[in-house]
């Protein structure tokens, strides 16, 4: 019985740090990966000055790609002795400056030391810039990757992108700039001197949304547990990765590590056979193809595998992954949370917000005030039995707390309006729809608000 | 590349006895690494700088051997010493004062010889926009007239300006360029009395005023502030000096030297109406009216009527271009000689890696490239979406098409939504905040415009592809239309 435990607690971490932290395995796309893999390796060898765009939405595994990339030409002796990586991000080096004193130290230029870097900006880009004009076919290539490339679109005269390119296109160092974006028109965002320094080689990569098959076969690797040879192909694999010294890409340091599992071939084998079991369930399949229907990405399954793994537990029944489970769970993801929040409101303010809803259905989504809705909720009040006798004070309260939930939206955004706060307008987010719903499913709503909510006539 | 460590200081050595009575500069010791790699140096561009460097004492016949003896007596410790760890202060005055020359990492295998490439490899190389070839095709017009212009200026001992336009990659820089190392070459036969050299680029600099310093370090190899640059620089310019030669100044990208107060092109181009400076000075940027439309009155005055306009490369030209790097025949169909280039390469890399056998680029291979370099993936990427993303992109078409605006606001794209996927059948209908994010991904891909989430029911949402793309991506795939 305890091995059971053991055994699944143990398959369990597996499933969740395979889905998390295994940053390099890509799958699919092969011309794309052959396409870089090339272009990395000849700027290696071959000591050939690129520049590159990969673009794709996001989610597709753009930065995925690129380490996969990466890791295949780790086992190549050349490449990690001729290659330097620098690693930019668009998020976090907000300005040329803070990315050039990025750059001076992941290059180990002669102005950095221990990760501080000396001397103004302007002459950081001059030092970087005579450093790369001194090289030449026979120094190492620089690999700069740019993540979030629209990002430094936006510097000031985009004098670093216009620098790297220039870079890239005259006889100096050989580098090789690839940028990852999820813009389709971030060509357009570069000024006309850096796009014609710019290469145009795009790499589109799209998620594949035509075949539903392949869905469902991604969900099933990502649950199923592979066996020992896979397993000791992958480590050896993931092994090669301490051979990237870099302190800024960092997906090496806290990877995924098969090596340390080691399954019972007998639970592995039942766990797998229960897996295909699941999917032949037309429930599992329904449920997967409106998840599927609504994003197609393999970061959107591997979110939602991970929330299927982490319901694993030892209590008997929920010990494997059932169908059960699955539609719930995809049912959940179709939960309106608008619907959940107005559910939890008081009776009061569900007052309120069908009163504003009458308002709305009335004057065709006039927006409206705190006065127009009391007095429309007070003409309710005097005739109700529960109602009477709410203090004006107490109202406006509610109100408040519905304006706080922005359920409620103030037509200027602005939050130093003068007009006192009674009297300033106001327009409902929220659809007929859902306070419907909510109306519906709110617990122990009294009739007499049902009734109303049903028609704006008392 | 060992060129532009060497430029300025094979500069001084011709100049030297003017800009001392001026700069009292103490002497820039040559570092041992700069000698080993001018020793080393080999390949085109390097040869002229051998040559150079064997020619040039001809003329002080005496400066250069006494530099040499007095920096291996006199700072023979201090040439050991960059290889011993220094504090990092220290090495920042080294890199101020020019002591320390920027090195670049060496690899650490050999690079591939020569005779390991096949042919494809060897075209790819060629093709390569830095290659520039000694002439360039199709360019002898501007060249001629660059060429009498810095000719006339240095033989007749006076400054002035140049302004030269044209759209990018049409080859003004290689053309300005090739005219100086002509030039210099001329100086080297005698024919031409000696100039400096000193180039600028308006891109590589962080602001405008950083121009003089880098003027100052290509003259002296020291970096000071702006500051100090500038007025050593004008103490240099404005007072008359014997023996004073030419110098010529290449400013590039002179568009972004132009500030709200364009104090620096002012200066830049004030110096060359001095009579003392001798100071020619080449600008160089894209648009045509550039004086006109950003600089000053006083400013274009100085900049002068001198100018040259580069047309961008026609048909033919291009083709010249592409088949003087290669003995085949690839066509273009660029505007942009890099562009042109660099599709080339890309044939030649798919011709590479297709597995034929005979190696030689057909016009398949440049149709591939070419679809790939000017592809637009917009089509491809509605294809690509979800289906709840295609309905909602339909859905925005829709409202467009209802209301008759391009601005379109979520609450009427939902509306439209839900009846489309009752039509449809089949789909369970999401909740405004699942629509709500399917818009803002794809917003992020920005094959629609909206603003940002917090406006809920009330963000308004541009189409950014035009209807017919939708209805084409959608149309090829009958299931989601159905």
């Amino acid at each position: 019985m305890s091995d059971d435990v053991e055994e699944l607690s143990q398959i369990r971490r597996f499933l969740k740090e395979r889905l998390q932290r295994d940053y390099t395995t890509f799958r699919g796309h092969d011309t794309e990966r052959e396409n870089i893999r090339q272009l990395l390796q000849r700027t290696a060898e071959m000591a050939e000055s690129n520049s590159l765009l990969l673009i794709g939405p996001r989610g597709v595994g753009k930065t995925t790609l690129v380490n996969a990339v990466l890791t295949d030409l780790l086992n190549n002796a050349d490449f990690i002795q001729n290659t330097l990586v620098v690693h930019l991000n668009g998020y976090l080096h907000t300005d040329d400056k803070l990315a050039l004193k990025s750059i001076t130290v992941q290059m180990q230029l002669e102005n950095a030391c221990d990760g501080k870097v000396f001397g103004s900006f302007a002459e950081n880009l001059a030092f970087l810039l005579e450093c790369l004009k001194a090289g030449d076919k026979r120094s190492k290539s620089v690999v700069f990757i740019l993540e979030e490339f629209d990002l430094f679109c936006a510097h000031h005269n985009q004098t670093l992108l216009y620098n790297l390119f220039d870079v890239s296109q005259s006889a100096q160092a050989p580098v090789c700039i690839l940028g990852i974006t999820c813009r389709l028109d971030v060509i357009e965002l570069l000024e006309k001197r850096v796009k014609s320094r710019f290469s145009h080689r795009q790499i589109f990569l799209f998620p594949n949304a035509d075949d539903f098959s392949v869905y469902v076969k991604l969900f099933e690797t990502l649950l199923k547990i592979p066996n020992e040879r896979e397993l000791k192909k992958h480590a050896e694999r993931v092994a090669s990765l301490k051979l990237l010294q870099s302190d800024q890409l960092t997906f090496h340091r806290n990877h995924f590590d098969p090596g340390k599992y080691k399954f019972n071939k007998r639970s592995t084998e039942r766990w797998n056979k229960h897996i295909d079991a699941l999917l032949q369930h037309t429930n599992v399949r329904q449920a997967l193809q409106s998840l599927f229907d609504y994003d197609v990405s393999e970061a959107g399954l591997k979110i939602f595998i991970y929330r299927l793994v982490a319901q694993l537990h030892n209590r008997p029944g929920k010990t494997q992954v059932t169908s059960e489970q699955v539609t719930q769970l995809i049912s959940s993801y179709n939960n309106d949370t608008k619907v959940e929040i107005l559910c939890g409101l008081s009776i009061l303010e569900m007052c309120l917000i069908i009163s504003m809803k009458h308002h709305s259905e009335i004057y065709d989504r006039d927006p409206f005030n705190f006065e127009i809705i009391y007095a429309r909720f007070n003409k309710f009040a005097k005739l109700s039995t529960g109602m009477q006798n709410i203090e004006r004070g107490v109202v406006l309260k509610a109100f408040e707390h519905l304006r706080n939930l922005e359920l409620i939206l103030p037509i200027t955004m602005s939050c130093a309006s003068k007009v006192q706060k009674e009297f300033e307008m106001h327009k409902l987010a929220l659809t007929y729809g859902q306070i419907h719903q909510a109306v519906q499913r709110y617990q122990v709503l009294p009739t007499e608000v049902t009734q109303w909510s049903q028609s704006s006539l008392i | 590349a060992a060129k532009r460590v060497g430029t300025p200081k094979r500069n001084i050595h011709m100049s030297n006895i003017v800009e001392e009575l001026i700069f009292d500069k103490h002497d820039v010791p040559s570092t041992p690494k700069l000698k080993s790699k001018r020793s080393l140096a080999f390949g085109r561009e390097k040869d002229i700088e051998k040559i150079l460097l064997e020619v040039t004492p001809k003329k002080p016949v005496e400066k250069t051997p006494k530099r040499g003896q007095r920096s291996s007596s006199k700072y023979a410790k201090d040439c050991e010493a960059p290889k011993t760890p220094k504090t990092p202060n220290e090495k920042l005055k080294m890199i101020r004062s020019g002591e320390l020359t920027p090195s670049f990492k060496e690899r650490e295998s050999v690079e591939h010889s020569k005779l390991s490439k096949n042919d494809l490899q060897l075209a790819r190389e060629r093709l390569h926009v830095s290659a520039v070839p000694l002439s360039l095709p199709c360019r002898e017009k501007e060249f001629e007239n660059i060429y009498t212009f810095l000719e006339g200026k240095i033989n007749d001992h006076c400054g002035g300006c140049m302004y030269i336009s044209g759209v990018p990659g049409t080859g003004k820089t290689a053309t300005v360029t090739g005219v100086i190392r002509a030039l210099q070459k001329q100086v080297q036969e005698d024919m031409l009395p000696a100039f400096d050299y000193l180039e600028i680029n308006g891109m590589r600099l962080t602001e405008p005023r950083q121009a003089y310093v880098h003027i100052y370090r290509q003259l002296t190899g020291k970096t000071l502030a702006w500051e100090h640059a500038h007025a050593l620089l004008e103490k240099r310019f404005m007072t008359a000096a014997p023996r004073r030669i030419t110098t010529v100044l290449i400013v590039d990208e002179l568009d972004i030297l132009c500030n709200r107060r364009q104090d620096v092109v002012y200066n830049l181009l004030d110096w060359p109406t001095k009579t003392a400076a001798c100071l020619v000075v080449v600008t160089i940027a894209n648009t045509m009216d550039l004086p006109e439309r950003v600089l000053m009155g006083k400013v274009t005055s100085r900049l002068g009527l001198t100018r040259l306009t580069f047309q961008p490369y026609s048909h033919k030209q291009l083709q010249e271009i592409v088949t003087g790097r290669l003995s085949g025949k690839v066509a273009a169909v660029s505007g942009d000689a890099r562009r042109a280039l660099d599709i080339c390469r890309r044939a030649t890399e798919i011709a590479d890696s297709s597995k034929n056998k005979e190696i030689c680029v057909n016009i398949l291979h440049v149709q591939q490239a070419l679809s790939e370099m000017i592809a637009s993936a917009k089509v491809q990427a509605i294809k690509k979406c979800s289906r709840l993303e295609q309905i909602l992109l339909q859905a925005i078409a829709a409202e467009v098409t209802r209301t008759g605006v391009e601005e379109t606001y979520f609450m009427g794209v939902y509306t439209q939504f839900e009846s489309i996927a009752n039509f449809m059948g089949g789909i369970l209908i999401p909740s405004t905040g699942q629509v709500l994010r399917l818009c803002s991904k794809l917003g992020a891909e920005r094959l629609i415009i909206c603003e940002h989430t917090r406006n809920d029911m009330f963000q308004k949402i541009l189409l950014n592809i035009s209807m017919d793309d939708i209805h084409y991506a959608l149309r090829v795939r009958p299931e989601a239309t159905q």
